[in-house]
């Protein structure tokens, strides 16, 4: 198995885990997905497929969403390679992805075309340089729908405009447990962002983890868009570096961290969300320097241990407790 | 149905999201779905909220049997379904669009980038405003475009 783009570890990487940038386009020639029909549907992934395989310097491969298994859907969506609505149904719909799983394009979810590229740690102008010459090199091929006054266009009236979005899952663990994370919610949706969890909802967020992006793409260019999220990236991320110092001087958040990690590596049996609690701990000692591991283990787990993905690893269904047991047994592994 | 998150008001929002290793649907309410990250077309992962755009569309329309001549859609279902249709649902329903769309994204103008498609208009479009340019006597503005078109038109592709 090839490294894939999580393995890597980026800049600002203790608050930082990861960035991505998506796109949204339609090829003018066809209705747009909601009103497309299965056959059309066909075609388009067609046009599209050999416009993608056109484009140098990278190797995608092809599925078609009704050839994989549920559990493989939902786990590409643990994964964040695609979206949990297209994991929802799969007639018509295609995937592309290279073999590291930084470039993923969803085909015929609610738009035509849904590029995807992710990178560790934060980098939005890389991340953004990358999907624009994709996104140009399909251009070339393909007649997009565009409008001069509403930009590219989309069944979705709130993608119009650049139809790109730029996000970074942010670990957010100190702005949780000093009960700052609520009006940083509302502050960033004054801005034109969102922030919500990255897995599970709101303040619940599972593993302290928060994927914060932009929401208008009318009216604002895509350099601006990227701009905006990278200063409120730092602003969000020198905030979580100042409430850890304040949770520091407390004996109880070290202590809190290392009961987490010896649980981690004995626990017998355990549930999806106590290990993204305890993992969430462990990741602070970890960059804390409390705790010799790196980030890349911790993001690898924290992929590999969801229900779908750690069933698919084994060849045989496994219930909720075969799961919980058999998730205990690889984190211990891991930690050895 | 009630909202998920308040079980207060009426959920309008349905969101798909994965729990426990399948595709789960949550419901919200509108002010739900804005306050927990979720008005925009790329939520979660994202992408993908049918019913918040109908929400925030200015109701009391009596154009609603304006219908797309490109795929048959009228305003009445691009109100209540809050998806439009195909490209050219943009061309007929603009007008009625324009208010709803200054509330979602605060402008209604594209300022980003463009497709470079060799049959894109771009050549089309600056003769439009060339077209424009003359008729409002902005002469200035005119030879400008006039040299931007013939660039295009002599660098590589007929620029149609
Ligand atoms: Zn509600
Ligand atoms: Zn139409």
């Amino acid at each position: 198995m090839s490294a894939k783009w999580y393995l890597g570890t980026g800049a600002q990487n203790d608050v930082v885990v990861s960035t991505s940038v998506h796109i949204a386009r339609n090829c003018a020639a066809y209705p747009f997905p909601g009103r497309l029909s299965l056959p059309d549907k066909l075609k388009v992934n067609d046009v599209v497929r050999a416009a993608v395989e056109s484009i140098p310097d990278y190797s995608f491969r092809f599925s078609e969403m009704k050839t994989l298994s549920q559990a493989q859907v939902v786990s590409l969506a643990e994964r964040h390679l695609v979206s949990p609505e297209f994991a929802s149904s799969r007639d018509g719909r295609a995937l592309l992805m290279t073999e590291d799983e930084s470039v993923s394009i969803m085909l015929n979810e609610a738009d035509h075309i849904r590029l995807q590229v992710m990178l560790p740690g934060f980098a939005p102008d890389e991340a953004y340089r990358t999907a624009d010459t994709i996104d140009d090199l399909l251009s070339e091929k393909l007649e997009f729908a565009f409008d001069e006054r509403l930009g590219y266009l989309s069944q979705d009236p709130t993608a119009l405009g650049t139809g790109m979005k730029v996000s970074v899952v942010l670990h957010l663990p100190a702005l949780v447990r000093t009960s700052q994370i609520n009006s940083l919610i509302t502050m960033v949706s004054r801005l034109g962002l969102s922030m919500r969890g990255s897995y599970g909802e709101g303040a619940d967020a599972k593993g302290d983890m928060f994927r914060l992006s932009n929401t208008i793409t009318l009216g604002i260019s895509e350099h601006t868009a990227v701009e905006n999220l990278k200063s409120i990236t730092l602003q969000l991320a020198a905030r979580e570096r100042a409430a850890r110092e304040e949770i520091f001087k407390s004996i109880a958040t070290e202590d809190a961290i290392f009961r987490a990690y010896g649980v981690l590596k004995y626990a017998r049996q355990m549930t999806t969300d106590e290990f993204m609690d305890l993992i969430s701990l462990v990741r602070l000692g970890a960059v804390r320097g409390l705790i010799a591991l790196d980030c890349a283990t911790v993001e690898d787990l924290m992929v590999q241990m969801q229900p779908a993905t750690i069933s698919l690893s084994v060849d045989r269904p496994l219930d909720r407790a075969e799961r919980d047991k058999l998730r205990a047994e690889r984190v211990r592994q891991a930690l050895l | 149905m009630l909202c998920q998150n308040c079980g207060k008001n009426d959920a309008t929002v349905h969101l798909k999201r994965i729990v426990n290793g399948s595709a789960a649907e949550v419901h919200l309410c509108a002010d739900c779905a804005y306050s927990l990250g979720y008005g925009d077309a790329f939520s979660g992962f994202g992408f993908g909220t049918g019913g918040l755009f109908a929400d925030l569309f200015l109701k009391g329309e009596n154009a609603a049997q304006l219908r797309c001549p490109g795929c048959g859609k009228t305003l009445d279902e691009v109100i209540s379904g809050g998806l439009l249709g195909c490209a050219e649902c943009y061309n007929t329903f603009y007008d009625k669009l324009v208010p709803t769309l200054r509330r979602l994204h605060g402008k209604s103008v594209h300022v980003g980038k463009r497709p470079n498609h060799p049959r894109g208009d771009r050549a089309a479009q600056l003769r439009r405003e060339l077209d424009e340019a003359v008729a409002r006597q902005d002469f200035e503005l005119a030879a400008r475009l006039r040299d931007e078109i013939g660039e295009l038109t002599a660098n590589g592709g007929d620029g149609q």
